[in-house]
């Protein structure tokens, strides 16, 4: 859990052009993840909304930035991301982490099995209830995700740290992309092993994400480990020096 | 002035009739379209969108082109008599969600019910056959049609999927009535007993004109009732394939007598003529035409009796060694099936139509089964046109997870 995106190796100061980021360099280390755009190149926009303004309506400086991006070049948009209503970056996110060996197709059709599933689930338990629970109940199945996921995010973590020989499990404070990380890596493990071997997969994420929605089940159990541990441990926190 | 006047009395007779629906149906905080009822909403505070998707008509034979595009509501129970064995899967599954079964009138659909109202019974049966492309609604036509057949007290033989009984056969029998012949007791026993359910008062009425024999101890006599051969079918599984050829054939014989009508429905009718993946012990394929119930199924749906309709459905999705673009007859049934069906009338199912989309939405909407807040908007909509192309299954599958 070390916060710096860029990671020690080796000292290799020769790598090729075209090999430089818009982060930080340090010197005597190497990026490991690195792109093949060097920095001028803008990340795509795709938004109708944007792009349909008729001219008239353009304050200054969005006009300013369309004569820009004449002449900037920008990056290739990535076939998932598409200008649909419909589309979530949360969901396209939990997509690609459960997706195995480049197999979008397959990963997808479960994400939307499993949205399936939680729907019908939930209109049972409306049609079962009385009239007065009936608002209680939540049967949108993209909001339940949402909250599913929030309620999953650990609030401080844990990281490793050498002193005096020994390491020590530091609390730390995460940021939200690591948090969000976290509790979708914490909901696709335990539905990848703690299953039975026939049941299938959007079976067994539509049950979890019930569960976490009401706050109960195992992720969010993991979650309240991983805090009781960092309050356990909350003496060692001046270890920390960043 | 009075022009509102009247749409206003309209209106009012409109919420007597919606109020006398099932009061669970009726929900507080639907959207209302953009028509009639927007118009009347600041007077009137209800709403009455389920006049746009939905109509009172619940008797299949009152169906006309005003019905067009509208849903109608199907009572649970005759679901359950009707179709025990019927409904595609998915179709299936939301009628469990929503608590009702409610299907769209749609063109193919009524111009087969005009055909069968003006049928005329001494001639021999016609022959009609549903096709077009994959998930455009051939199934749930013919299952509207076998409503309207049941509610006007005709006996309806419903072969739900023809595919299921040339694959994935556990155990095959070489039959005893014919030596060269299989037996496909499962099926058939299953069959039977669907087919008693749907057609329970038929079956005491009917009387079979000749001696069968079972085997060396049992035998049926001339003149006991048609539920006899039924029950011997379920209770000995090993005759079961058997007791569905006497079925077939007295019922064959019997139609023109006059006593009743009879609608043979078979859904996914080019499995009768294509090929089986069913193997022999030496590993040798079966022809169609070596199992007993394909045998028999193929003289039903000759036009050789007169006294009542036979309607078929093509079908790709379960079908062997066809590839998925072929939906024509010629190409689904094979020289040797269309020279059989041949002479028949052909009525194309085909996708939504600009106001049947509307009113599937409109239908989705009423049972809150879109969720997504986007997909109420109108760039949802037309997203959702764009996506499935107006294609019922496709729609279907998409709003499932919206």
């Amino acid at each position: 859990m070390a916060a710096p995106l860029v990671k020690a190796l080796l000292r290799c100061s020769d790598l090729t052009l075209g090999v430089r980021s818009a982060a930080l360099r340090f010197p005597g280390l190497t990026q490991v993840r690195w792109s093949r755009y060097s920095a001028e190149f803008r990340d795509p926009l795709i938004d109708k909304e944007y792009y349909r303004k008729p001219l008239a309506e353009l304050t200054e400086e969005e006009k300013f930035d369309r004569e820009l991006k004449k002449t900037q070049p920008i990056k290739a948009a990535p076939s998932a991301h598409t200008s649909s209503v419909f589309e979530d970056p949360v969901i396209s996110k939990f997509i690609n982490m459960m997706m195995k060996g480049g197999n979008k197709v397959l990963a997808r059709s479960l994400m939307t099995q499993t949205l399936e599933a939680v729907k019908r689930k939930q209109f049972e338990k409306f049609h079962a209830a009385a009239s007065e629970e009936q608002a209680n109940i939540e049967r949108n199945p993209y909001t339940i995700f949402h909250q599913a996921l929030k309620n999953c995010e650990p609030v401080i973590g844990l990281a490793p740290i050498l002193k005096g020989g020994r390491f020590y499990q530091v609390p730390v404070p995460l940021s939200d992309r690591r948090r969000r990380f976290l509790a979708m890596k914490w909901m696709i493990t335990e539905c990848r092993e703690k299953k039975h071997r026939r049941m299938l997969m959007p079976e067994k994420l539509s049950k979890e994400l019930l569960e976490a929605f009401h706050n109960q089940g195992p992720v969010v159990k993991r979650k309240h480990d991983l805090h009781k541990m960092a309050e356990a441990n909350r003496a060692l926190a001046h270890y920390r020096w960043w | 002035m009075d022009s509102v006047g009247t749409m206003l009395k309209g209106v009012a007779s409109l919420v007597s009739r919606v109020r006398k629906l099932d009061p669970g149906h009726l929900r507080l905080g639907t959207q209302a379209p953009q028509s009639l009822a927007a118009q009347l909403d600041n007077q009137v505070s209800f709403e009455s969108p389920r006049a746009i998707s939905c109509t009172n008509e619940n008797d299949p034979a009152k169906h006309e082109e005003k019905h067009e595009g509208l849903h109608y509501n199907l009572p649970l129970q005759d679901v359950k008599t009707v179709f025990p064995h019927g409904l595609p899967p998915r179709y299936a599954m939301q009628m469990k969600t929503f608590n009702e079964a409610c299907l769209m009138v749609r063109k193919p659909a009524l111009e087969l019910l005009h055909y069968l109202k003006n049928t005329n019974f001494a001639h021999p049966a016609i022959r009609y056959v549903l096709y077009g492309e994959k998930g455009t609604g051939k199934t749930l036509s013919l299952c509207h049609i076998i409503h309207f057949c049941a509610k006007q007290d005709w006996l309806i033989l419903h072969i739900p999927d023809a595919h299921l009984w040339v694959k994935n056969c556990r155990d095959l029998l070489q039959s005893t009535y014919n030596k060269q012949r299989f037996d496909q007791p499962l099926e058939a026993s299953v069959w039977l007993k669907n087919f008693k359910t749907t057609n329970e008062r038929f079956l005491s009425q009917i009387k079979i004109q000749e001696k069968y024999v079972w085997n060396k101890r049992e035998s049926i006599e001339k003149g006991s009732s048609l539920g006899e051969v039924v029950e011997q079918g379920i209770t000995r599984v090993r005759n079961a394939t058997d007791a569905v050829g006497i079925v077939l054939k007295e019922l064959k014989r019997q139609s023109s007598l006059g006593i009743f009508r009879l609608l043979v429905a078979v859904d996914g009718v080019n499995a009768l003529w294509g090929r089986t993946t069913l193997k022999r012990e030496d590993k040798s394929p079966i022809a169609p035409e070596e199992l007993a119930l394909i045998h028999n199924l193929r003289k039903m749906v000759r036009n050789d009796w007169n006294g009542g309709a036979i309607v078929l459905t093509l079908s790709q999705t379960g079908s062997l060694f066809k590839p998925r673009n072929a939906c024509l007859p010629q190409e689904l049934l094979g020289k040797e099936g269309f020279d059989a069906l041949d002479p028949f009338i052909p009525i194309q199912v085909a996708n939504y139509s600009p106001k049947e989309f509307e009113s599937c939405i409109q239908y989705y909407m009423e049972n809150s089964w879109l969720q997504h807040e986007k997909a109420h908007t109108e760039e949802g909509k037309k997203e959702l046109l764009f996506l499935s192309n107006g294609n019922p299954g496709q729609l279907e599958r998409l709003c499932a997870y919206l």
